[in-house]
């Protein structure tokens, strides 16, 4: 199975692979604070951060632009949380895409490709 | 491609003598090889740049001192060539750059020079060698 979000094989042209970030508590150090301390304060949970790593394949211009499109076109703001199921069938509920960064320029071998990541937010509240 | 004894060998306006072979190496400059989720095998490779080397190798007799190739000078390099059982020739062309010009001496072989050029592209898309019959 490819991954979705929403629903939509934005990534199935090309390999992918799927990150989750750190997960727990957000963490300060008390050093700076004043007067000093030598421990930490717990501040809360850190959302839930996915990144997709990968890259989009297409055999003309015309098509790896629609590609591209369909990607950002669900760059929606405000942002609108939706789920994300990954290709082993694990789902992320409540995730907003909210970046995607091509990794350099589009690549003109015997494909045309263009290497990204996309990033996904499990924000702590909506609105904000 | 190997091209053993060429019939004429010409960069630019000069005719150079005495060439023993020309060969044309192809080789990646740059590979992408992708890797998905489902195992350890890549789902995607290709090559989007790529380099285009010509080396003629040239027997060298007697001085020529300046008149010899140097590195940067670009021109279009024409191979011409036997076509085995048949009467007419092929024709290799490529604008093309000299990158390096080196000498080899021994007693065994003699003077032997190594002129390597990189094969240029009119437009980045088409292939820098082209060939055709005479």
């Amino acid at each position: 199975m490819s991954t979705t979000f929403k629903g939509l094989a934005l990534f199935s042209s090309g390999p992918h692979r799927l990150t989750v970030s750190r997960q727990g508590q957000l963490v300060l150090s008390e050093a700076f604070e004043t007067p000093p301390a030598p421990g930490s304060r717990y501040i809360g949970p850190v959302e839930l951060r996915i990144e997709i790593s990968g890259r989009l394949i297409a055999a003309s211009e015309s098509a790896l632009w629609l590609l591209r499109d369909a990607m950002t076109a669900q760059l929606l703001d405000p942002p609108a949380p939706g789920l994300l199921v990954d290709s082993h069938g694990r789902n992320f509920a409540d995730m907003s895409f909210v970046r995607f960064a091509p990794l350099g320029p589009v690549d003109r071998g015997r494909m045309l490709s263009l290497a990204y990541t996309a990033r996904f937010l499990r924000f702590r509240q909506y609105p904000q | 491609m190997l091209i053993i004894s060429p019939r004429e060998v010409a960069f630019g306006g000069a005719v150079w003598t005495g060439i023993a072979a020309a060969v044309v190496d192809r080789s990646a400059a740059q590979t992408i090889e992708e890797f998905g989720e489902n195992g350890p095998y890549a789902a995607f490779a290709d090559v989007p740049r790529q380099r285009v080397r010509v080396r003629i190798v040239q027997d060298v007799v007697g001085e020529e001192g300046h008149t010899a190739p140097g590195p940067g000078q670009e021109a279009v390099l024409s191979i011409t060539m036997a076509q085995a059982g048949r009467p007419r020739s092929r024709r290799l062309s490529t604008k093309a750059v000299i990158l390096a010009v080196e000498h080899e001496v021994s007693l065994k072989r003699g003077s032997v020079r190594t002129i390597t050029l990189a094969a240029v592209s009119i437009d980045g898309a088409a292939d820098p060698i082209t060939i055709e019959s005479l």
